[in-house]
């Protein structure tokens, strides 16, 4: 059943600011994993929230939250990626960062992590959605309904990918 | 790093930053309280202007021309109505349909799967291509509004033969123009030089993800043959 037929203004909010509790990390990983620039963004975080927002009317619960989320941050930041971020308008003044981190961690990991973003920001727009599915440890099924494709694409892709870290990996190692 | 590692490396890393991820409340009260966005409010000022530009221009040009058609038709050169009148007819077609694709484009429902959306988006964008095929076809009239009555009378040979070169080149490349820019030239010289501006930037994105989006469709229906 659709959600916004049952659910007044204020409990649609509640429901806004539930799911983002929830669920910010999605936000979070997209966001990062598609702007390296830290105003951006906040931006981009911001375009994601706003079409949540503008969207969560028509969110019908018979499918996975985590699903919906994934497809409108994705969309959100494959179509903002390609603006030109400064060239933005109808932006809410922003009172602070729509989302901080309180204390990032750093570990040796970092490094490696670091190099695997770095990685990842060569691949296309759409590869790099599915590397960012595939590294959630998301079923080719889910991946498949989220990004519109057959589970059979789906696993060709994501073979062609998984060795294309590989080889960049391995090239870095030797 | 094999599979399962990179997955790890991955995860832990972001459990952590997941965990001291704070949502700022204030701004998302902000958007709660954001009425949807209407269409002109959510559009860039260089495409508000641009769309002003357009709408004065075809109403102040365009009720000139029938003021000039009802009251003034014998004493205003034909050559100079016609031009006026199909120029105006030109420019506000491409000022409907840039409307229309800014609308489309602005209402698109981003929960739907992530290819579908980005393929129609895309194709809204590229469809851009049509206003500037409408718009090139103008070019002949450009090259006759100055006619009148007296260059037949009082003009000579050498004149009309320029004049007539003219405007058959500019017929010829308005209507090449209007047949050749399409997708499918994206990668002909001539096309990167029309469309070399920063301003073409998001359409030329809005091809490449085409393209991308086209090998995944490939892959796709190869799935399915198979």
């Amino acid at each position: 059943m659709v959600f916004g037929i049952m659910t007044s203004g204020t409990a649609l909010s509640q429901k806004f600011h539930q799911i983002l509790e929830q669920h910010k990390g999605i936000l979070f990983k997209v966001a990062r994993t598609y702007c390296q620039n830290e105003a951006d963004r906040q931006d981009l975080l911001q375009e994601m929230m706003i079409q949540i927002w503008k969207s969560l009317h028509r969110y019908n619960d018979n499918f996975a939250i985590t699903t919906w989320m994934y497809r409108i941050a994705l969309n959100v930041a494959i179509s903002f990626y390609r603006k030109n971020t400064h060239q933005q308008n109808a932006r809410l003044p922003l009172t602070d960062e729509m989302m901080h981190i309180q204390e990032e961690a750093s570990s040796e990991k970092q490094d490696q992590l670091n190099l695997l973003e770095q990685f990842i920001s060569e691949f296309n727009d759409l590869d790099k959605a599915l590397v960012l599915l595939y590294l959630e440890d998301k079923s080719h099924a889910e991946i498949a309904e989220i990004m519109g494709l057959s589970v059979t694409n789906i696993g060709t892709k994501l073979g062609r990918i998984k060795e294309k870290l590989k080889k960049r990996f391995l090239l870095i190692n030797s | 790093m094999n599979e399962n590692e990179l997955k790890l490396l991955w995860q832990s890393a972001h459990t952590k930053l997941e965990d001291s991820l704070q949502v700022n409340r204030k701004n998302t009260e902000d958007i709660t309280k954001l009425k949807v966005q209407n269409f002109l409010s959510s559009m860039k000022p260089i495409k508000i202007f641009t769309l002003i530009v357009g709408i004065l221009w075809v109403a102040i040009l365009g009720s000139t021309v029938v003021h000039l058609f009802i009251h003034a038709y014998d004493q205003v050169s034909l050559y100079f109505l016609c031009a006026a009148a199909i120029q105006v007819v030109l420019t506000a077609i491409a000022v409907v349909v840039y409307i229309y694709q800014l609308n489309l484009i602005y209402n698109v429902d981003f929960s739907k799967p992530v290819l579908n959306i980005q393929e129609n988006l895309s194709k809204l964008k590229v469809s851009t291509l049509n206003i500037t095929r409408i718009l090139f076809l103008q070019l002949p009239v450009w090259t006759i509004f100055y006619w009148n009555d007296s260059m037949f009378e009082n003009g000579n040979l050498f004149l009309w033969i320029i004049q007539v070169s003219i405007t058959l080149t500019m017929s010829y490349w308005a209507i090449w123009l209007f047949f050749n820019i399409k997708f499918e030239n994206r990668d002909q010289k001539w096309f990167k030089l029309i469309f070399s501006g920063k301003e073409w930037q998001p359409m030329l994105q809005s091809m490449e993800l085409l393209s991308q989006i086209e090998g995944y469709q490939g892959a796709e229906n190869e799935n399915t043959r198979h």
